[in-house]
């Protein structure tokens, strides 16, 4: 089922959430990232039909995401730690059943299944208001699993659970994507994800900067500036040696290391190891300070400037 | 089907949460202090039954009525809705399949049997506590009043519930300074408070029994009939107006 944004912008009074968004979201994985206020929540609420868009349309197959029926189409964990703190995991997980219309013997088995796929099927039976974080995150995820909908909408899932728990969430969610589920899954942090995610949006500022899989974003990002830190002995020699280089476009000398900014990675990669070689400088770590996940969400933040 | 199941199971939840929350303890308080009040206050009561009546009726009309019954009302119509709201557990109804208006609708149903009830129940014990003949009189009496009263402010307070993010605080403000003080004020101004017309009622009512009238520039009740249609027309008009914004609104502080 794909999830629809068709040039989508949300106010919120003289505040903009999300600008003019268009993208459509199909069948596997989809990571969605961004700063704090970035406008993922707004995002997340507009395909959850919490929020009706101020321009354009969401969408959830042919249904507009805002009516009623399309709640059958999505399960959503939100990004929120309240409860109904008096009940066990169990039964809240077992009231959202009823509240799809489940008869009572459906509803128990739908429970406890869900219950023993994201891991809490021997500890639901404890109050929520004494459960951790890590609990209260699975908790919010059987709930959203609950009637197997086609699309999950997941709001930063895996922030505060421990890294065996991230571990046993991700390949649950590897194996709902697997099943053919469109599945958005918001972080504001890329890594946590990036090895989840078949595609990833990126957004910043309300708008989408970039989209596609992280290969091809890095791509995209082959003709800009890197940062490379190379921590040598011989440092101040390595500087001058690099500072009338044409592709060098910046070097700031530290202690026991040099950073260096150039504006073609691939040259200036060969022309370390010709320097290495001629001139017989060592180098004991050689590494670009941009090249993860989190540098490509970064620069993209930045160019929405 | 599944959308009856699913709304049930939601009335069910609601009940079942307003029955055991802090509300029913709130009102628990002003009403164990009104039979307190009674009990103590009965043996002073004038052995002549007219003014016996007189003096019951007006602790009724402006205690109860004017006090007590908002109190309830306020308890069970904002802990509703406004309590889900402020738990932000109201996120979990609204992505469930149920339209919006049934959401309120079973937060209604739910609350009216709890506020109905205890206001019910308490009206008929203080009556019996008077330990008198003309507790039983005031009871078959009032009893309309009352009911229509309550009725009345549960679909305003729905409305409040809805509407405002602190609505708990702005039904007490409301209670507090709308029906209390402006209610009884002289001159048409009470008109803007609900027990102007519960009281209208229960003048209505009364006076067979020898209830006697302030003067008109105190109060100048209307009609029962007026008075039972704006009654109804609130507690209708309120939880229309509540159904559609509910049906409506966006509520962005959830998350």
């Amino acid at each position: 089922m794909i999830l629809t944004f068709d040039h989508v912008t949300k106010f919120y009074g003289p505040v903009i959430g999300v600008n003019n968004i268009s993208c459509r979201i199909g069948p596997g994985i989809t990571g969605l990232f961004g700063a704090n206020g970035a406008g993922k929540s707004t995002l997340m609420k507009l395909a959850s039909g919490q929020l009706r868009p101020s321009q354009g349309d969401v969408r959830i197959g042919d249904t507009r995401a805002w009516s009623f029926s399309a709640k059958r189409l999505f399960g959503y964990s939100p990004d929120l730690n309240s409860f109904y703190e008096e009940m066990t995991g169990r039964e809240f997980v077992y009231v959202m059943a009823r509240m799809y219309g489940m008869t009572k013997g459906e509803a128990r088995d739908r429970t406890e299944a869900v219950l023993v796929e994201v891991g809490m099927s021997d500890r639901a039976g404890r109050r929520i208001a004494g459960c951790s974080h890590g609990m209260r995150q699975r908790i919010k995820l059987a709930q959203a699993l609950i009637h197997d909908p086609p699309v999950l909408l997941l709001d930063e899932p895996l922030s505060g659970i421990d890294p065996g728990g991230r571990r046993e969430i991700s390949n649950l969610l590897l194996e709902q994507g697997e099943k053919g589920k469109t599945i958005l899954v918001s972080s504001h942090i890329l890594v946590e994800t990036e090895s989840l995610a078949d595609s990833v949006l990126i957004i910043a500022r309300g708008r989408i900067v970039a989209s596609g899989t992280l290969r091809e974003i890095r791509a995209m990002l082959e003709d800009r500036p890197l940062t490379v830190e190379i921590v040598s002995e011989d440092a101040r020699r390595l500087a001058s040696l690099l500072v009338n280089e044409p592709d060098v476009r910046g070097i700031e000398l530290r202690s026991d290391s040099l950073v260096v900014k150039t504006r073609n990675p691939q040259r200036f990669f060969g022309l370390i190891n010709d320097m290495i070689a001629e001139n017989g400088v060592s180098v004991r770590k050689l590494q670009s300070l941009d090249a993860g996940a989190d540098a490509v969400f970064n620069y993209l933040q930045q160019g929405a400037r | 089907m599944r959308l009856l199941r699913a709304w049930s199971t939601l009335l069910w939840l609601s009940f079942r949460r307003l029955l055991w929350s802090g509300s029913t303890l709130m009102v628990m308080l002003p009403l164990a202090a009104c039979l307190l009040f009674i009990v103590t206050w009965r043996k002073h009561l004038p052995g002549d039954s007219f003014a016996a009546f007189n003096i019951f009726s007006q602790f009724l009309m402006l205690v109860f009525a004017s006090f007590v019954v908002p109190i309830c009302a306020v308890a069970y119509a904002t802990s509703g809705i406004g309590g889900d709201r402020e738990d932000r557990t109201l996120l979990f109804l609204l992505i469930r399949p149920v339209p919006r208006p049934l959401i309120l609708l079973a937060k209604y149903v739910a609350t009216l049997p709890l506020a109905v009830g205890i206001v019910m129940t308490a009206f008929y014990v203080y009556c019996l506590s008077v330990n008198h003949e003309i507790g039983w009189d005031a009871y078959k009496l009032y009893m309309p009043a009352i009911f229509y009263m309550t009725i009345a402010y549960i679909g305003l307070f729905h409305f409040f519930a809805v509407t405002f993010r602190h609505s708990t605080i702005i039904a007490l403000i409301y209670s507090l300074f709308m029906e209390l003080l402006l209610g009884n004020m002289p001159g048409i101004v009470k008109r803007v408070a609900i027990n102007y017309y519960g009281r209208s009622l229960m003048y209505a009512a009364g006076s067979p029994l020898g209830l006697e009238r302030p003067s008109p520039e105190w109060f100048e009740p209307i009609s029962a009939a007026a008075a039972t249609l704006t009654l109804i027309g609130i507690a209708a008009g309120g939880l229309l107006i509540a159904l559609v914004v509910f049906q409506r609104r966006e509520y962005t502080d959830l998350t």
